[in-house]
């Protein structure tokens, strides 16, 4: 694995359970994430996917279990102290999550401003840059509600990539993209790992994505991990349920 | 016997919602506090809400203000030109409107416009995951959208309902004069006589606390809101319904404890 550099795993999750009402969502996750890796996680819609990666950054809190972020608890934290930690890192949401009232540019520069960066120059050309990443530049001047789904995704991943976090969190970043952008995103994905040793983690449902990004692979079912390892090892997985879920087979017999 | 423990403990588990709401406006109470002692205030939200809400809603104020004036006037003057006194009628008028008449009912206008405006708008954020997204970003959403708004409506609440009782004013003197030819001169002697600065004090610092009421109430509901448009509508009624009855209630006890301070004058 590129730039593993500690025995302590970047993030690390411990039993994590979590409900919605009668729904038992996550039944005890456990998950270790190093520094430098990009871990791509896949499994059935609805499979709380979504979930572990709020998790992660400390959005949710569990019911039970700990998710810890260089071997510090998040879960004990108060929400200020969190707003620190998660300076960190970068996420996507599933929906893009932007601000509406702003446009593309001014949503990519918001974590810039709210860092702390004043020079407008600087904000201009980081804005720029991160667009750059994600061929949105065009578009730079419109408001969220005039982008089709695809470009509303990138201009959140410009959004999650702009302060240069040491970790980003994807939840589906080429949902709804052409396979072309698709393409230029995994890259970008894979370029940002390679040059500035960022960890991903990547929620997909885009096999040919995961094989070319992944250095590992979890899959969640039934609320556990039901799969952890690498690219090659899902391949070889003798398991059916896996096999299906590669080929994209439903099971039923026409 | 199940229907019985159901009426008994309906009233228990409302009182019991009751207190937990009130539990939760304490914690925004306690998260704005530690914004505005420990964060940075952020000015330039401050100033554009001030604009929303204090610049946008003065038409609103001014037709609420002047009348109210016009209607207290001519039913004032209906029943004190029997007793021959309707000249007095600025000395009344001036009065009420400044310890009641203008800080309730502009209140309850300017609830009725921010207070939707505020629980709406903060609410769409939430259900669009816009507030996740704030606090992904280290922002905390209490430093980011209650802080600017708390100071704009503390700030805006007093100056409008200032100009609400100004409103209120000049449309009792016209009415007066023009529909019922009282001289301007002895309304206004009227109006001087038995209106003191603390009146206008009295009406202000109403319009203050109705400000912090109408922005805790709203912005709480809209921070709160869930399952998406019909959450962000049921918010929004709530926030408009909840501040409009705290803001009546308020009142009544504001009017006793402000009285103390400023007691009207004994000259009526
Ligand atoms: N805030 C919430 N309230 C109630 N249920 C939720 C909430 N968030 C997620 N869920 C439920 O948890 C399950 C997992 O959701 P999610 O993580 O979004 O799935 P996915 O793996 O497709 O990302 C779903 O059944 C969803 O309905
Ligand atoms: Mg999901």
């Amino acid at each position: 694995m590129p730039g593993t550099d500690s025995s302590v795993p970047f993030i690390r999750v411990t039993g994590l359970k979590k409900s919605f009402g009668a729904q038992k969502t996550l039944q005890g996750v456990d998950l270790d994430i190093c520094h430098g890796e990009t871990l791509v996680l896949i499994g059935p819609s609805g499979e709380g996917k979504s979930v572990l990666l709020k998790h992660i950054i400390g959005l949710l809190h569990p019911d039970e279990g700990r998710v810890e972020l260089d071997g510090v608890n998040l879960c004990s934290m108060t929400e200020r102290q969190l707003l620190i930690a998660r300076q960190r890192m970068g996420y996507l949401f599933q929906n893009a999550a932007l601000f509406g009232s702003l446009t593309v540019a001014e949503n990519v520069a918001f974590p810039l401003k709210e860092a702390g960066l004043r020079d407008q120059k600087q904000i201009a050309d980081r804005v720029h840059e991160a667009l750059d990443l994600v061929e949105l530049s065009a578009h730079k001047d419109k408001m969220p509600v005039n982008l089709s789904g695809g470009m509303r995704k990138r201009a959140g991943i410009a959004r999650a990539i702009v302060t240069r976090p040491e970790c980003i969190l994807y939840d589906e970043p080429t949902a709804g993209l052409d396979p072309v952008v698709t393409d230029v995103i995994d890259h970008m994905i894979q370029r940002m790992q390679k040059r500035f040793r960022v960890t991903s983690v990547v929620i997909t449902h885009d096999m040919s994505s995961v094989f070319r990004i992944a250095d590992r692979v979890v899959m969640l079912k039934n609320g556990v991990v039901s799969f952890n390892g690498t690219p090659g090892e899902l391949r070889a997985s003798p398991e059916p349920e896996i096999q299906n879920f590669i080929a994209g087979r439903s099971g039923l017999i026409a | 016997m199940s229907v019985l423990v159901e009426m008994l403990a309906l009233p228990g588990r409302s009182f019991l919602n009751f207190l937990s709401y009130l539990g939760q406006l304490g914690r925004l109470v306690a998260d704005l506090a530690h914004s505005i002692f420990r964060g940075r205030l952020r000015i330039l939200q401050m100033a554009e809400q001030i604009v929303g809400i204090g610049y946008g809603s003065q038409a609103v104020v001014v037709v609420t203000g002047a009348f109210t004036g016009a209607v207290f006037t001519a039913q004032s003057y209906f029943k004190f030109k029997d007793f021959g006194i309707e000249t007095t009628i600025g000395g009344i008028v001036s009065v009420s409107l400044c310890r009641e008449l203008a800080p309730v009912l502009a209140g309850l206008m300017v609830t009725g416009r921010v207070g939707a405006a505020m629980a709406a708008e903060i609410g769409t954020m939430k259900v669009n995951e816009e507030i996740d997204a704030l606090r992904v970003m280290g922002v905390h959403p209490v430093d980011y959208l209650v802080q600017p708004r708390f100071f704009a409506m503390m700030i805006s609440m007093p100056l409008l309902i200032a100009e609400s009782i100004v409103f209120g004013l000049a449309a009792s003197a016209l009415v007066s004069s023009l529909a019922f030819h009282i001289p301007f001169t002895w309304f206004w002697t009227h109006v001087v006589d038995h209106t003191n600065h603390t009146d206008l004090i009295f009406g202000m610092t109403k319009g203050f606390f109705f400000g912090i009421l109408i922005v805790l109430i709203s912005c709480h509901q809209g921070l709160t809101a869930a399952n998406g448009a019909v959450g962000v509508g049921l918010g929004t009624t709530r926030a408009v319904v909840f501040s409009s009855l705290a803001l009546l209630v308020v009142n009544f006890f504001l009017t006793m404890l402000l009285n103390y301070f400023f007691p009207l004058g004994t000259a009526l």
